[in-house]
């Protein structure tokens, strides 16, 4: 999708690029935000690394501490060191991929799955406190109170992939062609 | 081009999806928190931004949470309706909204971190509910 450089300098394109990208990536999270559970970070980490290859290393950094300068560093903000890289580097492994359907069953799968991924920082801090069963338990229930709204991410990442993935595909390959 | 192996691939993704979807649901139906219906003891503690702390004794047959503290005597909160449940702003007169300064009040049960809002917390016999100030992260 992208050729490949002649060296590894970032060039002001790069910076510029990164810059944007992760503008939009922050501004759709913040305009989707009164819906519960229904984003485009996921889309566009997906998008954006199939693109644009190794920016998204600098995109996603930046997002995450864009995140935590703006709702503060609790615990939900350690899952995002982890959660989002994982998206980037499971597009990444799949970057030959085409299909629309495996690309909205991906996205669907991770939306389903972020609770549990949420849940870890939790379990890890019951630990801490009272021992690897109390540990368990602080993360299975605070994952098992979410299940509903991980259901709604997982669909709600399922049809945005399905609607979004051909237009936007086309439109980034029409600019990279330019 | 997409061949007619990828085209299996993608069916066996879906049928996992639908049966991963399934299988989080009887897992959230079997293991949440239920509702006890009947009546119950419980207790409302409030530790406020003065680290004054007041206990309210409630006799109730609620089953949720918010309708147990609707029914206690001396206790008034004040909140927000959204897409997430019911968010608490406001208990007895005392404001702590995240969205303006970024400290809240902590829901506690019998001294554990509350994963359920208000109106999703079911109520127990004998459970001890503990609304804590819960001042702004600092990074400290």
């Amino acid at each position: 999708m992208e050729k490949k450089s002649k060296n590894c300098k970032i060039t002001v394109r790069d910076i510029a690029l990164i810059g944007v990208m992760t503008a939009v990536i922050v501004v759709c999270k913040e305009i989707l935000s009164f819906l519960p559970n229904i984003e485009l970070v996921s889309f566009w980490i997906i998008m954006f690394t199939l693109f644009f290859r190794w920016r998204i290393l600098f995109v996603v950094p930046v997002f995450v501490l864009i995140e935590g300068c703006l709702y503060g560093m609790g615990p939900w903000w350690i899952m995002y060191l982890y959660a989002w890289p994982l998206l980037a580097l499971l597009a990444f492994l799949n970057r030959r991929q085409e299909s629309v359907w495996f690309w909205s069953i991906l996205s669907a799968f991770f939306g389903l799955f972020f609770g549990l991924l949420c849940a870890l920082p939790y379990a890890i801090v019951g630990t801490i406190d009272n021992g690897i069963r109390g540990g368990l338990y602080a993360g299975f229930t605070w994952w098992v109170a979410g299940i509903r709204f991980d259901v709604v991410h997982c669909i709600g990442n399922f049809v945005v992939m399905l609607v979004l993935y051909r237009p936007v595909r086309d439109a980034m390959r029409r600019i990279s062609q330019k | 081009m997409e061949t007619k192996k990828p085209n299996r691939k993608i069916i066996i993704g879906a049928a996992a999806l639908v049966i991963a979807i399934a299988a989080f649901l009887v897992i959230f139906n079997v293991f949440r928190e239920k509702p006890v219906a009947g009546s119950k003891a419980i207790t409302l503690e409030v530790f406020n931004q003065e680290n004054q702390t007041s206990e309210y004794q409630v006799q109730t047959d609620a089953e949720f949470l918010r309708q147990a503290m609707e029914e206690a005597k001396g206790f008034t909160f004040d909140g927000e309706e959204g897409d997430y449940g019911f968010t608490l702003y406001t208990i007895n007169g005392e404001t702590h909204n995240w969205n303006v300064d970024g400290s809240y009040w902590s829901i506690y049960v019998n001294g554990e971190y509350g994963q359920y809002g208000i109106d999703s917390q079911p109520v127990k016999d004998g459970d001890v509910y503990r609304f804590e100030y819960t001042p702004p992260y600092t990074g400290e």
